[in-house]
């Protein structure tokens, strides 16, 4: 089976400016393998600094590998690619934007006429229960409402894969877990491949298809976890609990993210 | 309080002052020839209204062809300056280096290569509201958020949608600050210039008062350069107000 998006040693060394003492070569992944099949849902598991977040960058085209090479459908990348869309921890609105607009901004910028935007638009924000913010700026929005605007303007294009780096990493709980919900049932709607980068094993536990587990510093890929439960999974039953703490231990002993 | 009320308090300290004057005239502090009281500046006002409003005419009309040109140019240049490293570098030192040279110490150039009339005045007001404006602008575009220049660079945005659907409206806040100093240093300017450089406006008008001893016209004139000052920045705040609306909750209130 080849894979939809495919990392093949893939490594990523910052040559940072050595300022105060420091070296500035920041090995922050190495030899990074894997493959991420159509439609499925893969969450990249870690700690902070494990270099999840730059592998997703990369997969996304807005940085380049410094060692192998990234496919995503079928292309090696070069540059960001127009299967796939990102969604950023602090979501990236545009403050002067509203969220009709923001939402039309990938079409936008894909030279797609106003009409058709619009209409494109208007599906997506249905389909994200947004229709009555369309008119919004983000400064009128709670949290949660924003990042789904995000998650609304990557779907428009409707891309083959959606790249989520943190998505829900700065929201409070509850909104957190309707955002969850709320992923999953478009995501079988849609049947879009989803990569989702997260630091909780609850929240890879709940999301994913398959949890690839990262360890630091370097950042390389310790484990490949399948999670074969149905959906919608619950913390309280032994089975989730069994690959809970197989993924604890992959991630190593330095203490436990929740 | 409510907001009017509120605002009115700003009256206050420009009352004390005529109240001061008005002391000052009464104790004969300078002869009534140097120093005019307030009712004979008013008096001033009705006999000489066309002449003054003549004159501001020509200041005003001076301040927003240079400034509107200043802004032609620094606006875009500031963007594309703020947006380009290499642009940055290339420019950054030269900037720097002109914007500290004062604009009235080109006058004397400024009459030898244009003469005498609008158009030195108008480059020096140009060349006065250039450096703040183009700085701004840098500035404005600098203190973009990161996120959003991936947002635009994943959806694989061409530079020109770039710079204006993101760079320019992230920019627009500094822009009008940026906008505001411009109108202020270019009013400064323009009267300065129009003492030495041009035999209209409102500072032609003050030194041929003082050069006549209608010390009255003097305090007018003055009186005038303050208004419209006063008047312009308003303007510009109440633009900023309409044209960054998004910005509310965002920042305090305080202009």
């Amino acid at each position: 089976m080849s894979g939809f998006i495919e990392c093949i040693g893939v490594g990523k060394t910052f040559e940072g400016k050595g300022g105060e003492g420091k070296t500035g070569r920041v090995e922050a992944l190495r030899g990074i393998n894997m493959r991420c099949a159509e439609g499925e849902f893969v969450c990249l598991l870690g700690r902070s600094g494990c270099g999840k977040s730059t592998l997703l960058q990369m997969i996304a085209g807005l940085e380049r590998p410094t060692a192998g090479q990234i496919v995503v459908a079928g292309r090696e990348l070069d540059g960001p690619s127009p299967s796939t869309s990102i969604v950023f921890q602090d979501h990236g609105l545009f403050p002067w934007m509203t969220v009709r607009a923001y939402v039309e901004f990938n079409l936008k910028a894909r030279g797609v006429a106003r009409v058709a935007r619009r209409t494109r638009a208007e599906e997506t924000l249905t389909m994200t229960s947004l229709s009555e913010f369309a008119g919004r700026y983000p400064h009128e929005l709670s949290g949660g409402m924003r990042q789904r605007v995000g998650i609304a303007r990557a779907l428009t294009t409707r891309p083959q894969a959606l790249l989520m780096d943190e998505p829900f990493g700065a929201l409070d709980a509850q909104t957190r877990g309707h955002l969850q919900s709320e992923l999953l049932s478009i995501w079988a709607v849609q049947r879009t491949t989803v990569l989702f980068v997260t630091h909780s094993i609850d929240e890879a536990m709940f999301l994913a298809d398959r949890i690839l587990v990262f360890t630091p510093r370097p950042g390389r890929l310790a484990a490949d976890v399948t999670v074969a439960l149905p959906r919608p999974r619950s913390p309280g039953t032994p089975a989730f609990a069994a690959v809970a703490d197989g993924l604890r231990a992959a991630l190593g002993s330095e203490g436990v993210a929740a | 309080m409510p907001r009017h009320a509120g605002r009115l308090l700003g009256l206050l300290p420009i009352l004390g002052l005529i109240g001061l004057w008005q002391i000052a005239v009464s104790a004969k502090l300078y002869p009534p020839v140097l120093l005019p009281s307030p009712a004979k500046v008013a008096g001033a006002f009705l006999q000489w209204g066309p002449m003054i409003s003549a004159n501001a005419g020509a200041s005003v009309l001076r301040v927003l062809i240079g400034v509107s040109l200043a802004f032609a140019v620094a606006v875009p240049a500031g963007l594309l300056i703020g947006r380009y490293r290499g642009l940055d570098r290339l420019t950054d030192w030269s900037i720097q280096a002109f914007r500290s040279v004062p604009p009235i110490s080109l006058i004397p150039l400024a009459m030898l290569f244009f003469g005498i009339g609008d158009t030195p005045a108008i480059v020096l007001i140009f060349v006065s509201a250039l450096w703040p404006l183009l700085l701004n602008t840098i500035f404005g575009v600098g203190g973009i958020e990161r996120t959003l220049l991936k947002v635009a660079a994943s959806a694989r945005a061409s530079e020109l949608l770039i710079l204006r659907d993101i760079i320019l409206p992230a920019a627009l806040p500094s822009i009008f600050t940026g906008l505001r100093l411009a109108i202020g240093g270019g009013w400064l300017t323009v009267v300065t210039a129009e003492m030495i450089a041009v035999k209209s406006g409102l500072g032609y008008m003050i030194l041929n008062a003082q050069m006549t001893f209608r010390t009255e016209l003097i305090f007018a004139g003055i009186v005038v350069i303050g208004a419209i000052g006063l008047l312009a920045d308003q303007s510009v705040r109440q633009l900023r107000a309409r044209a960054c609306r998004w910005q509310d909750g965002l920042t305090s209130s305080h202009g």
